[in-house]
């Protein structure tokens, strides 16, 4: 129950959230840099590709000679963030192509999503506890 | 992850543009002093300054750790900002007809340091404005751990 694939799937989705986070802290940061390209993390598209396939349908499968062999769980296969350049951008006159409206709202949608996942954890979690303390609370 | 990484960026951020309106403020603070530097027996006015900047280097050893076990794909960017140099502008001197100056030349002609102040309120505003877009995102950051905290 604690290691579900639920529980996988939020786990992910909050360090794609940090990590995205940190992306366009970098891009906000270097705002004023010059030659500076900004950069984005793609994770959502990934994660709507492993969940809509079989859910025990890996990408990356462990060749088994035998039934009795132990699959690799998840290996390689999970939805794993990317971090490109950002491609539609137009550049200023100093080479910097940081768009501040744009990552402003990314940064706020951001946070809004992480606080779901967050209270999506808690409530995954409550559940577990009220089964430990057999409902007699 | 390391956990205080977008705060650090953040703040990274925060100190150069910090840097940059000290250097503003300098040079709209000298804007008419013409005895800066003593060269060759001949006072030399000031010379306006300029920060530049360069994004901090994100080969440290945990972002290759990452990508090498595949936490994260796609080239892990740089963690922040940093001030490489503080530059002089080479633009020349202005000169002033001002007879009555004491450093005036034997024609009335006064060398005025190369600061516009137009163009330094421009760069003011413009680090004004990235310290408070910088302030926003270190906000953003830290509500987001406050949540993870929540989680029990």
């Amino acid at each position: 129950m604690l290691g579900s694939y639920h529980m996988q799937v939020l786990e992910r989705s909050m360090d794609a959230a940090n990590l995205r986070n940190r992306t366009i802290a970098n891009n906000l940061a270097n705002i004023d840099t010059p030659q500076y390209k900004s950069q984005q993390v793609v994770f959502e598209e990934y994660l709507q590709q492993e969940l809509s396939g079989a859910r025990g349908q890996q990408k990356l499968e462990a060749y088994r000679t035998n039934e009795k062999h132990i699959p690799f769980a998840n290996a390689g296969g999970f939805a794993t963030p990317q971090i490109v350049s950002n491609p539609n951008n137009f550049v200023q006159n100093n080479g910097n192509d940081v768009d501040l409206e744009a990552e402003e709202t990314e940064l706020a949608k951001n946070q809004i999503w992480y606080s779901g996942l967050t209270q999506l954890t808690a409530g995954a979690y409550q559940k577990i506890r009220s089964v430990i303390d057999g409902g007699g609370k | 992850m390391s956990l205080f990484q977008g705060i650090n960026t953040s703040a990274s951020a925060l100190t150069a543009n910090r840097l940059r309106m000290d250097t503003i403020a300098s040079n709209i603070a000298n804007a008419e002093t013409t005895r800066a530097n003593f060269v060759n027996g001949v006072w030399q006015p000031y010379r306006r300054k300029m920060v530049e900047l360069s994004p901090k280097s994100g080969e440290s050893f945990e972002n290759l750790l990452q990508a090498a076990v595949g936490n994260v794909t796609g080239k892990n960017g740089s963690q922040g900002v940093r001030v490489t140099a503080i530059k002089e502008d080479e633009t020349p001197f202005k000169l002033v007809y001002d007879p009555s100056h004491p450093d005036a030349d034997k024609e009335g002609y006064v060398l005025m340091p190369n600061v516009d102040v137009m163009k330094e309120m421009v760069d003011m505003i413009s680090a004004s404005r990235s310290y408070e877009a910088n302030i926003t995102a270190l906000n953003a950051t830290k509500n987001m751990m406050m949540k993870a905290l929540e989680i029990r």
